[in-house]
């Protein structure tokens, strides 16, 4: 690509970035939804099975250590399925044609997004990260382990806006947000979300093992579960599983951004 | 059906479109075999009620649909094939101009310069100038959301400007405009198109049609039903009217009858008379000499021109402003 190609691709791209995040800077409260949920979930998750961590063989002796990082994934989840839910409203509003009809190419018009739905994630999983810090487990996995959980929720964020974006386009109306957080939700749940893979049973047991959220969890619970020492051993899986989803749901988004005919 | 080949199918024209036809999944043939061309320079009004298929024309021509029939180009470029170059080449403003309430006037034309590779000084300084050319720099660093209805479409047309298109596409630009704000960005249409710019506007609005088009097509039911000058197209509502009001109501009868050898006579409110012939105007002088003759005192003797609403009732059998039955645009 040329230095002119190279510098419209930043600026149409940075262009939609700002926008998209306009919405937090000018919207009171605009992160909340996506900053409370998950925190309800870890306190509210945390009452119910807080004394699972009693178990023989369960990793770590602190059940809110086993939590932080999958609230984590669910508030980075959850901002970037908002990415979608937008860009339904977008395309109802007519704001997309607009998009639609300039000569940006077609995979800038989702990438400004995406790139902000990582950036939108990071505020609710510091906030979840910091509030979990104060109700007990330490960063046991150091810096590694704190870079491993990062990485996994922003490239989570990634996938949940893809998923989002593909199911926006199709879709074309607003009603398609629920179905688009549903979808974080049973994903994030069909995992090992709140035990570990050898405490599940029946059909859950059968299905976590191929669900690639387990191995993104068990990536970012390097970072508070003393069991799951930091290691590549412990990362590369989570790595691929993001990679996988990430390739599987752009393909489809930029599949589907092809052939609307709005 | 007035022919546009003479004045519009010539080789330079900026817009053709021919055999167009889009049928939706429902079944639904929202667009005909549409055939026109638009020449360079030129406005052309596209007429027609909600759902005869005018927005489906546009944003097929916009490159936004894909046409399931027959062939379009804008500024020499294939709408399906070459469509990132019809972009380039364009500016479109849409129905209910569709603004981010959440930015500001300035905010929304810089990135729509960046979306047309304006670098971002340039973005800024285009900025600037547009705000300038709609009267919104009062307004520039507000964000949308307090802006009024004219506002909103006077800053939807400086956006559609941003790149300075060749070609710009305005569908229904004044719908729901009061008749202040309509008059204004009438005005900056003229402006544009005397600058050079191409534009094809929709409406549902005979008046402006009237006011602002070169050529008019009237669509109905998807088809192309009359297309033409408004002065061709009045035509087709047959010769142009003279209106002669009489100072005597009571010598209506005798008027009458002095003027039928200069065309048919009819009979109008408060002894006035309407005589048709095609000479128009020049009907005037031979007219008032009748009745001075035969001492017939005139108030006041007016030109008729069928407008566009004449002609479409005529081409159509219904008012413009009646809904097709089933929405197509």
């Amino acid at each position: 690509m040329s230095t002119r190609g190279l510098a419209y691709t930043g600026g149409v791209g940075f262009a939609l970035w700002r926008r998209s995040l306009l919405e937090l800077a000018r919207v009171r409260g605009g992160l909340l939804p996506t900053t409370v949920a998950p925190l309800i979930f870890l306190l509210g998750s945390l009452g119910q099975f807080g004394r699972l961590d009693q178990l023989v063989g369960f990793p770590t002796t602190s059940y809110i250590a086993w939590l932080v990082p999958l609230s984590c994934l669910q508030a980075a989840g959850f901002a970037g399925g908002a990415t979608g839910a937008n860009l339904a409203r977008d395309i109802e509003a007519g704001w997309f044609d607009r998009l639609l009809s300039s000569p940006a190419p077609r995979p800038l018009l989702i990438l400004g997004p995406v790139m902000a739905a990582m950036t939108r994630c990071i505020v609710p999983v510091t906030v979840i990260f910091i509030a979990g810090l104060l109700l007990g487990p330490g960063l046991t996995g150091g810096a590694y382990g704190l870079l491993m959980l990062y990485l996994a929720a922003i490239s989570f964020s990634i996938v949940a806006a893809l998923w989002g974006i593909t199911l926006a386009l199709r879709a074309k109306s607003q009603q398609v947000g629920p179905l688009i957080q549903n979808g974080v939700f049973i994903a994030v749940f069909l995992s090992t979300a709140y035990t570990p893979l050898p405490f599940l049973k029946g059909w859950l047991a059968v299905a976590a093992p191929y669900n690639p959220v387990t191995y993104v969890l068990q990536m970012g619970r390097q970072a508070t579960v003393s069991g799951i020492e930091p290691s590549w051993a412990h990362t590369w899986p989570g790595l691929l599983a993001l990679a996988a989803m990430m390739l599987f749901f752009g393909l489809l988004a930029l599949r589907q951004l092809r052939r609307i005919d709005l | 059906m007035i022919s546009n080949q003479d004045s519009a199918a010539s080789a330079d024209a900026t817009i053709i479109v021919e055999g167009l036809e889009r049928v939706y999944s429902s079944g639904l043939r929202a667009v005909d075999g549409v055939d026109l061309a638009v020449a360079a320079g030129e406005i052309y009004g596209f007429l027609g009620p909600n759902g005869a298929g005018k927005s489906t024309t546009v944003r097929i021509l916009t490159t936004l649909l894909r046409p399931t029939g027959g062939h379009a180009s804008v500024a020499g470029f294939d709408v399906v094939k070459q469509a990132s170059q019809v972009r380039r080449s364009i500016g479109v403003a849409l129905q209910e101009a569709a603004l981010d309430p959440l930015m500001t006037g300035r905010e929304l034309l810089e990135l729509q310069g960046a979306l047309h590779g304006l670098r971002r000084a340039e973005s800024k300084l285009r900025a600037d100038e547009l705000l300038e050319r709609v009267d919104l720099v009062a307004a520039a660093d507000r964000l949308l959301n307090t802006y009024s209805g004219g506002m909103r479409r006077r800053l939807d047309l400086a956006m559609a400007l941003v790149h300075r298109p060749m070609v710009l596409f305005l569908d229904e630009p004044t719908t729901g405009l009061d008749p202040v704000s309509r008059s204004s960005l009438w005005t900056e249409l003229r402006k544009l198109n005397d600058e050079g710019t191409t534009i094809f506007l929709t409406t549902q609005y005979l008046e402006e049609a009237e006011q602002l088009a070169d050529r008019v097509g009237i669509i109905d039911h998807g088809k192309i039903v009359a297309e033409g000058t408004p002065q061709e197209l009045g035509r087709l509502v047959g010769e142009p009217g003279l209106y002669v009001k009489l100072i005597e109501q009571s010598e209506s009868g005798r008027a009458r009858d002095l003027l039928a050898v200069h065309g048919a006579v009819s009979d109008r409110e408060a002894g006035g008379l309407t005589i048709r012939t095609s000479l128009g105007a020049r009907a005037i002088a031979p007219i008032v000499r009748t009745l001075d003759e035969a001492q017939i005192e005139v108030d006041a003797v007016e030109v008729e021109e069928p407008t566009l609403d004449d002609v479409f009732i005529a081409v159509t059998g219904h008012r413009a402003d009646e809904d097709v039955t089933e929405d197509a645009s």
